[in-house]
């Protein structure tokens, strides 16, 4: 119990200084958030009736102790551009992040922890080299040069999948799952692509070491078929580890999601982040943020817990 | 076997090293790319002005092609290697020295153990990307700006990885030792400390190397970059701009498989670097 | 490895959360080829309020929907929309508008005189958009009857009826009367619109579906469903578009990528004139660019030729260093001539001015594709005439806070539509003009100007605009590098589409997709 209490303590911590971070950031932007609304040519008095409209005329402590308590009660402020609550604009987007995200997260561990074993049970041969050697390249790749060339030859040569948006305008019912399952795969593939490399390695790595392990001679010892070993035995050690780095790279994953919905015009919400520095809007800006961070700190939570739950050691830590 | 075991530790470090293919690559790779970056002048000329062949597919006369403005890609991609490096560089030096400072304060001071570790996990958990994003715009595009911006957000990880490390050492005998016959802080850290801590500081410093070049190429991509400069993002970028980036695929191509190589020697040179060291007792 | 299992689970959990996301946007029926027609643009609406929104996504959408007074032909004249036809009182301080009376707003009202008048006086009122700044002239607006109304001006306009027509979208005022402020009013759903198609969903950085109106007064639309999609690369979208997924990008086409689709038989490319142009500014008030003789030695030492052969691969003409551009043949002046390239004569006029090792700043928008090409080559060529230019290639907000600030030595930047020359000099250089990065003041021209502007008629205002014409040329209070041939795309299964100048208009006005159709 007093585990989950600190995890969710630190979880709030955490939103809090994503939050705070940002927003003297956001304020600290180059040029005049007025200027993007407004024509240059308005008048000085106008320009105040626009910086109290949108609230920026009020010192810096006021406006970021105003935003925290409106935060508390679940509202992220008017966007300066659409005039529509923060809410609006980004919840539309969110699910569609979590879902590249979220995907991309079950292809990689899906993927990373089979050939993670297949290269630790036959440690130092040429299945685990070309094993190893794919992760390393995978995790070099350039998001938008894989991008491109997905796009280029699955997309545009091939036909096989569409260039870019979420889900088919007619789709309806279970048809706008396989529509919205359909524009997911390059997306999808892409960002797991490159984070793959890192659970390969994590989990060949850990498993070389838990093979060797004195329990895991006494069960072969003992006559535990091989394959039962490491599943049973040496997995069960040498998945917190990679659940850790799932952890570690959550930030990364949701971050990375920006590129990926650049090129394929992904409606995400890290797509909105870069349109908003553009349009000098803070509320968006800081709303994407918190958001994001939010997102990662339950995911993170999530797998605290489940692996908690499961692992007693982790608990201590 | 004998030899081996007489040898020195990091003699015996080089000679598993040096019998690792990839890792081997790797390095002469990295070798030739930052004689290619030093020697950049003596290469090609700066990529500046136009011509009048424009996107002209790779031929006897431009190896890359040229691009829309009909600059040579060829030109662009070693100018860019400059920048790529540099940036890469800069960031991890500055990355690694801030992870390091903060890990090693963490493991020693036990006071500042729990703050720093948080301050640590907290960043760790920022979604850096538009983060940067948002800083590179905020800063205005230049290369210091983008090393500076990029190793902002990368200390962190080093921090862990440092501060996991030292912590190992600090409850050691000798450590303790040191500490119980009066040695100064300073001198117990760089007498034992900093000694135990180098090997992950330089993996680490390696790994964050490659992992600046491609936030370098994604803030570049996406026209936060320098103008005034080439780097390889910056090619990938113009050619977003132009619309030449799905049909001119010589503008594409080479500038993303010079990341790619950068990318994968540093990080096969990290792998083989910590392999080497942990198999160095092995036969 | 159940611990993998849990993670998995979690991931299952996050996308269960967008369950609803994909099941509610579905509509009925899959539309048949030629029943819809899907745009392809580069940013999402930011704001579909048509007083406020000043995108060009923006445009696009909310034209369809809110009339104008007066539409643009090839050569920038203006033509009936809403009004059938408007005059000016012999003394210039009044002016009539008729409107025609088989416009209805969609829940059913009729689009009055009442509706222009709110319209006109909402953006005055709280002073913002283009049209506050156009409409300064204006005494009151009033409704003389349902289809007909008046304006009154504190002093002669000959530019008002030009500007409000074209510029000012009507919009329904039993709808936006009720927000306490015009400006803040989001008009984000339940829309009451009145244009050749309405919109019926909007899917955040995906899509806009807009539906035709049956009623449409000027006539029925042939499409029955427009879409706008969102690509934010041209890239991609020139891919979309060769696959069928798009049938047109509204956007110009960057000038590699129109010139690698020409003679793509799927493709159809259509040419649009430019209302704008594109220029290097000189602060005036720096020295030594109040100097008019290093000013124009800085004109000769542009390479102007090859900036547009190279930079704009051919796709942009001269404008003779003029201000009133070819695209505007009621003004054009035929015995202007571009400065020639000529680095000797530069370092001459320098010599002249007692002006050695001159060093300038140069700012521009490094996210603009063509500037970034061009302004290299402006600092090569000023090289040869002893000239250093530093770029400063900026961050977009960065930019247009150091021009607001007239904060620099030589601007690059480009105008998008200077439609109304009258009024469109007045913004950018009499003294204090809003627009007048150069600094300007120069006695002659304001008087000309106002000249120009007080002038009723085209004809009358043709003679004082363009001696203000000569006066910036000769002064090089701008200096104009060309005007652009601003190249569309749309797939060659569609036909009928009415192109009109500026990038604003192109082929994806509203009378252009209401008269589109695919090809039989």
């Amino acid at each position: 119990m007093r585990f989950i209490v600190v995890r969710l303590l630190r979880g709030l911590l955490t939103l809090w200084f994503a939050v705070t971070v940002t927003f003297f950031l956001v304020r600290l932007l180059p040029g005049d958030p007025v200027l993007a609304v407004a024509d240059p040519g308005m008048t000085e008095e106008l320009r105040a009736k626009l910086l109290a409209d949108l609230g920026l005329d009020r010192p810096l402590g006021a406006q970021y102790a105003d935003y925290l308590n409106r935060l508390l009660h679940g509202d992220l402020g008017v966007s300066f551009r659409q005039s529509v609550p923060v809410t609006t604009v980004l919840m539309e987007r969110l699910p569609w992040t979590l879902l590249l995200a979220g995907s991309a997260l079950l292809v990689t561990v899906g993927l990373g922890v089979p050939l993670g074993v297949l290269a630790a049970t036959r440690a130092r041969s040429l299945t685990d080299r070309v094993i190893q050697a794919s992760g390393v390249t995978a995790q070099s790749l350039f998001v938008p040069s894989v991008g491109i060339f997905l796009l280029v030859v699955f997309g545009a040569n091939l036909g096989w999948f569409p260039i870019g948006g979420a889900v088919d305008l007619d789709a309806t019912g279970p048809a706008a799952w396989l529509s919205a399952l359909h524009h997911l795969v390059l997306p999808c593939l892409t960002l797991a692509l490159v984070q793959l490399g890192g659970y390969v390695l994590t989990m060949r790595a850990t498993l070389v070491d838990a093979l060797g392990a004195d329990y895991v001679s006494l069960a072969r010892a003992k006559g535990v078929r091989p394959r039962a070993v490491v599943w049973r035995h040496a997995l069960r050690n040498a998945l917190p580890p990679t659940a850790a780095l799932a952890g570690l790279q959550l930030g990364t994953l949701v971050g990375g999601a920006v590129l990926t919905e650049t090129i394929y015009a992904y409606p995400g919400v890290g797509r909105a982040v870069y349109e908003a520095v553009g349009r000098l809007d803070f509320p968006v800006l800081q709303g994407a943020f918190v958001l994001l961070a939010a997102t990662v700190v339950v995911a993170g939570l999530l797998t605290d817990l489940a692996c908690g739950l499961l692992d007693p050691r982790m608990r201590a830590s | 076997m004998t030899a081996l075991l007489d040898a020195s530790p990091r003699r015996r470090t080089w000679d598993a090293f040096r019998r690792d293919p990839l890792g081997m690559g790797g390095a002469a790779v990295l070798l030739a790319l930052a004689a290619v970056a030093a020697l950049a002048p003596l290469i090609a000329p700066f990529p500046e002005g136009y011509g009048t062949d424009t996107l002209h597919p790779p031929s006897a006369a431009q190896w890359f092609g040229t691009d829309d403005v009909g600059q040579d890609v060829f030109a662009q991609v070693v100018w860019g290697t400059r920048v790529s490096v540099a940036v890469g560089l800069g960031a991890a030096a500055l990355a690694v020295a801030i992870g390091a400072l903060v890990g090693l304060c963490a493991a020693y001071v036990r006071r500042l153990d729990a703050p720093l570790g948080l301050a640590v996990d907290l960043c760790l958990s920022l979604p850096v990307l538009p983060l940067m994003i948002l800083v590179a715009a905020l800063a205005g595009p230049s290369v210091r700006t983008l090393a500076v911006v990029i190793a902002a957000f990368s200390w962190p990880e080093a921090a862990r990885v440092v501060r996991a490390r030292a912590r190992s050492i600090v409850p050691l005998p000798f450590v303790s030792a040191a500490r119980t016959v009066g040695g100064s802080p300073l001198w117990i850290v760089r007498r034992h400390l900093l000694p135990g801590v180098a090997p992950v500081v330089l993996t680490t410093a390696v790994l964050t190397t490659s992992r600046a070049v491609l936030a370098e190429a994604g803030l570049s991509f996406l026209g936060l970059g320098d103008p005034a400069n080439w780097s390889w993002g910056t090619i990938l970028h113009r050619a977003q701009q132009s619309g030449a980036l799905a049909s001119a695929w010589w503008t594409t191509l080479f500038p993303s498989v010079a990341i790619l190589l950068l990318v994968l020697s540093t990080t096969l040179l990290a792998a083989a670097y910590t392999d080497a060291r942990d198999h160095r007792d092995l036969p | 490895m159940r611990c993998g299992v849990l993670l998995a689970a979690g991931a299952l959990v996050l996308m269960t959360a967008c369950g609803a996301a994909p099941t509610t946007s579905g509509a009925p029926g899959v539309a048949k080829r030629g029943d819809r027609l899907t745009i392809g643009t580069t940013a999402d609406v930011a704001n579909l309020n048509p007083l406020v929104g000043n995108s060009r996504t923006d445009s696009w959408v909310t034209n369809l929907m809110y009339p104008h007074l007066m539409q643009m032909d090839a050569a920038g004249r203006r033509i009936p929309y809403l009004a059938t036809d408007w005059a000016y009182a012999k003394d210039g301080r009044s002016a009539t508008v008729r409107l025609r009376d088989d416009l209805t707003w969609s829940d059913g009202r009729p689009v009055t005189a009442d509706d222009v008048v709110f319209s006109v006086n909402a953006v005055r009122k709280e002073r913002f958009g283009v049209v506050a700044g156009l409409v300064t002239a204006l005494d009151e607006a009033r409704a003389l009857s349902p289809t007909s109304l008046s304006f009154t001006f504190t002093r002669p306009d000959g530019t008002f009826l030009d500007n409000v027509g074209f510029w000012l979208p009507i919009v329904p005022k039993h709808v936006f009367e009720k927000a306490p402020s015009v400006q803040r009013f989001a008009n984000d759903a339940a829309w009451v619109s009145a244009g050749p198609y309405r919109l019926t969903r909007v899917e955040r950085g995906q899509r806009y579906v807009m539906e035709r109106v049956e009623s449409f007064g000027p006539g029925r639309p042939a499409v029955k469903e427009v879409v706008f999609r969102v690509y934010p690369d041209v890239n991609t979208q020139v891919l979309a578009l060769r696959n069928g997924e798009i049938d047109l990008i509204a956007n110009a086409l960057p000038p590699a990528t129109a010139l690698a689709l020409k003679g793509d038989p799927e493709i159809s490319l259509v040419e649009v004139p430019s209302l704008g142009w594109a220029h290097l500014q000189y602060n005036t008030r720096r020295e030594p660019l109040d100097d008019v003789r290093v000013r124009r030695a800085l004109a000769h030492a542009v390479d102007y030729p090859a900036i547009r052969e190279i930079a704009l691969k051919g796709l942009a003409s001269s404008a003779r260093s003029s201000v009133l551009t070819p695209t505007q043949p009621d003004y054009a002046d035929p015995g202007v001539h571009e400065y020639a390239h000529d680095p000797a004569r530069a370092r001459e006029l320098l010599r002249e001015a007692g002006v050695s090792g001159l060093s300038l700043d140069l700012i521009y928008d490094h996210a603009d594709p063509k500037i970034a090409r061009w302004a290299p080559m402006v600092r090569d060529s000023a090289r040869k005439a002893g000239v250093t230019i530093t770029l400063r290639g900026l961050e977009r907000n960065t930019y247009m806070d150091r021009t607001h600030r007239r904060d620099f030595d030589v601007y690059a930047g480009s105008w998008a539509i200077m439609d109304n020359p009258p009024a469109n000099l007045a913004l950018a250089f009499r003294t204090g003009g809003f627009l007048n990065y150069a600094q300007v003041s120069d006695p002659a021209l304001d008087r000309l100007i106002d000249q120009g502007g007080r002038a009723l008629t085209r004809e009358q205002a043709r003679a004082p605009i363009r001696r203000a014409a000569r006066i910036i040329h000769e002064q090089v209070y701008d200096n104009v590098l060309y005007v652009e041939t601003l190249t569309v795309a749309h797939s060659a299964r569609w036909t009928g589409f009415k192109p009109m100048p500026s990038e604003l208009l192109s082929i994806v006005n509203p009378l252009s997709l209401a008269a589109v159709k695919p090809v039989s």
